[in-house]
């Protein structure tokens, strides 16, 4: 059966497999999309809390509602900062930004 | 929904959640990457369904539609090779990001597992959704409006960094395009 350690457990490595995309790759959009999994893990863990302790709690949706839009708030910033880094550049490529580089 | 319904949900949901998750940066072709990504969070909703929140997973479901079918546009527009047919690495320190990326996701799931958390609370309905639009509209409503004015700088501010010339008016410079170095 399912319990709070199961999901907290499934978000934990949805929450790597996101962090190993940021980290591992070179491209700026694929940097968002881990970011991105890993706030839909952190959306996970608080969908579990919700139904394991807290389940006719209403704030705890509401925290969700934060996250998403966080979500779609990075992503929105991070598009805008690819196009103009690309119009610059020329590039997306995180390697090839190096300019703050000691 | 009862335990029996979660489990038979959760469990198939979550293996190919977090399957798609993983096959996202595993396959060359970046435009795949990108629909792999909609799956395994459009199939979040899904698991969020099989946990009781109706209403989050509907609204997830939503949001990552919109959301990923934008990005695929982004990922066609300003990769080299969105297809993947040219067989292209766009990684780089690949072990010590998976090495770093397995430690953690192993710590923390084994805190999961290994804390004491407090007991289940009686009841698996989840709350209606007028219940959570009072919520929203009530108690929570300074902390709602401070969202959407986020999401609203958020327009403003993209629009002013992607726009031609940048916030300072600085064009972008001219020449060496790429693709037109061997002219």
């Amino acid at each position: 059966m399912v319990s709070l350690p199961v999901v907290l457990a499934a978000g934990a490595v949805m929450f790597g497999i996101g962090l190993y995309g940021a980290l591992g790759q070179t491209n700026t959009i694929m940097v968002i999309m881990g970011v991105e999994l890993m706030l839909g893990a952190a959306m996970l863990n608080v969908v579990g809390f919700l139904r394991y302790s807290h389940p006719h709690g209403t704030s705890g949706n509401f925290f969700v509602l934060v996250v998403m839009t966080l979500m779609a708030v990075e992503a929105a910033v991070g598009f805008a900062l690819v196009v103009s880094v690309f119009r610059h550049r020329r590039t997306a490529e995180v390697d090839d930004l190096t300019d703050l580089k000691g | 929904m009862s335990d029996l319904a979660t489990a038979i949900v959760f469990w198939p949901a979550a293996a190919l959640m977090l399957g798609t998750a993983l096959y996202v940066f595993i396959t060359s072709s970046m435009a795949r990457a990108g629909l792999l990504l909609l799956a395994s969070l459009g199939v979040e909703g899904l698991v969020f369904l099989a946990l009781a929140s109706e209403f989050l997973g509907f609204l997830q479901l939503l949001m990552m539609s919109g959301e990923m079918v934008i990005m695929v546009f982004f990922m066609v527009m300003f990769m080299p090779d969105p297809g993947g047919l040219m067989g292209m690495d766009m990684t780089h320190d690949k072990r010590r990001s998976a090495s770093v990326a397995i430690a953690i996701a192993v710590g923390l799931a084994v805190v999961a597992v290994l804390t004491d958390w407090p007991a289940r609370v009686a009841g698996t309905d989840a709350p209606d959704v007028r219940a959570i639009g009072y919520e929203v509209m009530g108690r929570s409503m300074v902390s709602f409006l401070f969202a959407a004015m986020t999401i609203l700088l958020a327009m403003v501010g993209g629009v002013l960094l992607a726009k031609h010339g940048g916030r300072f008016g600085i064009p972008a410079p001219a020449g060496e395009q790429r693709g037109q170095e061997n002219d």
